[in-house]
């Protein structure tokens, strides 16, 4: 059982701190971190309904900045992870530089990092709701983390590529990130298939796709945010800039009681109270109840 | 009642204070926003079915529909089997005008096929 926790609750007045029993120690649960944490599910279910609003496929040209599936019936940006793999598989026959992908994400990464991680994906914002259903997780090790760059380098950029030069175009491809990924099947074949269900063609959504939906939902009850962890290439490449980009945490030493609040509030196992722009954050900002960490802007003045 | 998770001391004297430059974090901004700036106006090397060069934009949207079109595509059927001569005759005045395409991929900008895989 020592793999189990339970995620700790903060304490409730800010006078005082629950984790170390200190007394007169102000600072615990004074940050901005409690108002955040109220705030982020309303946020995170305002930009669901932004990247989810049935406007037409008018704006499926210009790549968003979250993960989602462009299939999805719902969907008004284009996934920037299928992009990425379909300009891959199609790079042996013409080779084009995915320069608004690239711009966007850059804009992003520079400016906030992995904050939309955290506050405006709708798959992050679904795990979020399956973690609240359990009340025990799962820790895995912080080096698991890595793995998202095994999956964006091999999965989205070699492997496309590759079978491309082998003249598999991506559609045809058996094996993909498209064929892989648990968002194209919760909000594209999910969908699709009750649909061909309900008319009589049967399930068209194949059984191994569907196998990985519900083993990703299962994961989700019992493993904090599993795909954002382990697979999600869009966050490790975001949280990539986390250590340049304009908006960013700061440590105030002179705040810090050293009540460990920052660190069993972090449900991505961070080791928020060594160091906080790290790519293994997904900018939460949890960590800043206790107003030793605070979110600040770059300006040029610092 | 849920219980505090035990944590490892911490000393904040040694940690990092991890100082943010302003600089490096602007200058990727620029970078990517002039990378945007680009991409919307940036004329593909690839073809559109009705002609001309595609926008960036209209390749983007064409990965999400199945819009993207290759020779292979749109080969003409064989000819049919068997000695009807009417279908043979069917067949080669309906491929008389054909000739392999001069193309390798392009783009079909008004393809809706909601879900490629």
């Amino acid at each position: 059982m020592d793999n189990l926790e339970r995620k700790p609750k903060a304490p409730e007045r800010p006078d005082g701190c629950a984790a170390c029993g200190a007394e007169g120690r102000q600072a615990a649960g004074k940050g901005p971190g409690r108002t955040l944490s109220r705030t982020r599910p309303w946020v995170q279910a305002g930009f669901a309904g932004l990247w989810l609003a049935p406007l037409g496929q008018w704006l499926h040209g210009i790549p968003g900045c979250v993960f989602h599936c462009y299939s999805c019936p719902l969907s008004a940006l284009a996934c920037p992870v299928g992009v990425l793999a379909n300009y891959a598989a199609l790079f042996p026959v013409a080779p084009e530089a995915p320069c608004l992908l690239l711009g966007v994400l850059l804009v992003v990464a520079a400016t906030s990092g992995s904050l939309v991680c955290g506050w405006a994906c709708p798959f992050g914002f679904l795990q979020d709701l399956l973690a609240k259903l359990t009340p025990r997780k799962i820790t895995l090790p912080a080096w698991t983390g890595h793995t998202r760059y095994a999956v964006l380098v091999g999965l989205v950029i070699l492997l496309p590529l590759a079978l491309g030069y082998k003249g598999i175009r991506f559609d045809d491809q058996a094996v993909s990130i498209c064929r892989l990924c648990p968002a194209g099947a919760l909000e594209a074949g999910l969908p699709f298939s009750v649909r061909s269900l309900l008319t009589g063609h049967g399930w068209i959504m194949s059984g191994f796709k569907s196998a990985l939906l519900v083993a990703f939902l299962a994961a989700a009850l019992f493993i904090h945010r599993p795909w954002c962890r382990l697979f999600c290439p869009l966050g490790g490449l975001l949280a990539l800039f986390n250590r340049w980009s304009l908006f960013h945490l700061r440590f105030n030493p002179k705040e810090c009681v050293e009540c460990n609040l920052c660190r069993s509030r972090c449900s991505m196992g961070v080791k928020v109270d060594q160091k906080v722009n790290v790519p293994g954050c997904i900018r939460c900002l949890e960590c800043t109840t206790c107003g030793a960490i605070e979110p600040r802007m770059a300006t040029p003045k610092e | 009642m849920l219980s505090r998770v035990r944590q490892p001391p911490i000393n904040p004297a040694l940690r990092d204070l991890e100082r943010h430059d302003f600089w490096a974090g602007f200058a990727i901004a620029l970078a990517g926003l002039l990378l945007v700036v680009c991409g919307a106006r940036h004329l593909t090397s690839i073809e559109t079915v009705e002609g001309g060069t595609a926008w960036e934009t209209q390749l983007v949207k064409a990965f999400s529909t199945s819009g993207l079109q290759f020779p292979e595509q749109v080969i003409p059927a064989p000819p049919p089997n068997g000695d009807d001569p009417a279908a043979l005759e069917r067949w080669a005045r309906q491929n008389s005008q054909y000739s392999a395409p001069a193309w390798k991929v392009r783009v079909d900008a008004g393809a809706t096929t909601p879900c490629p895989t």
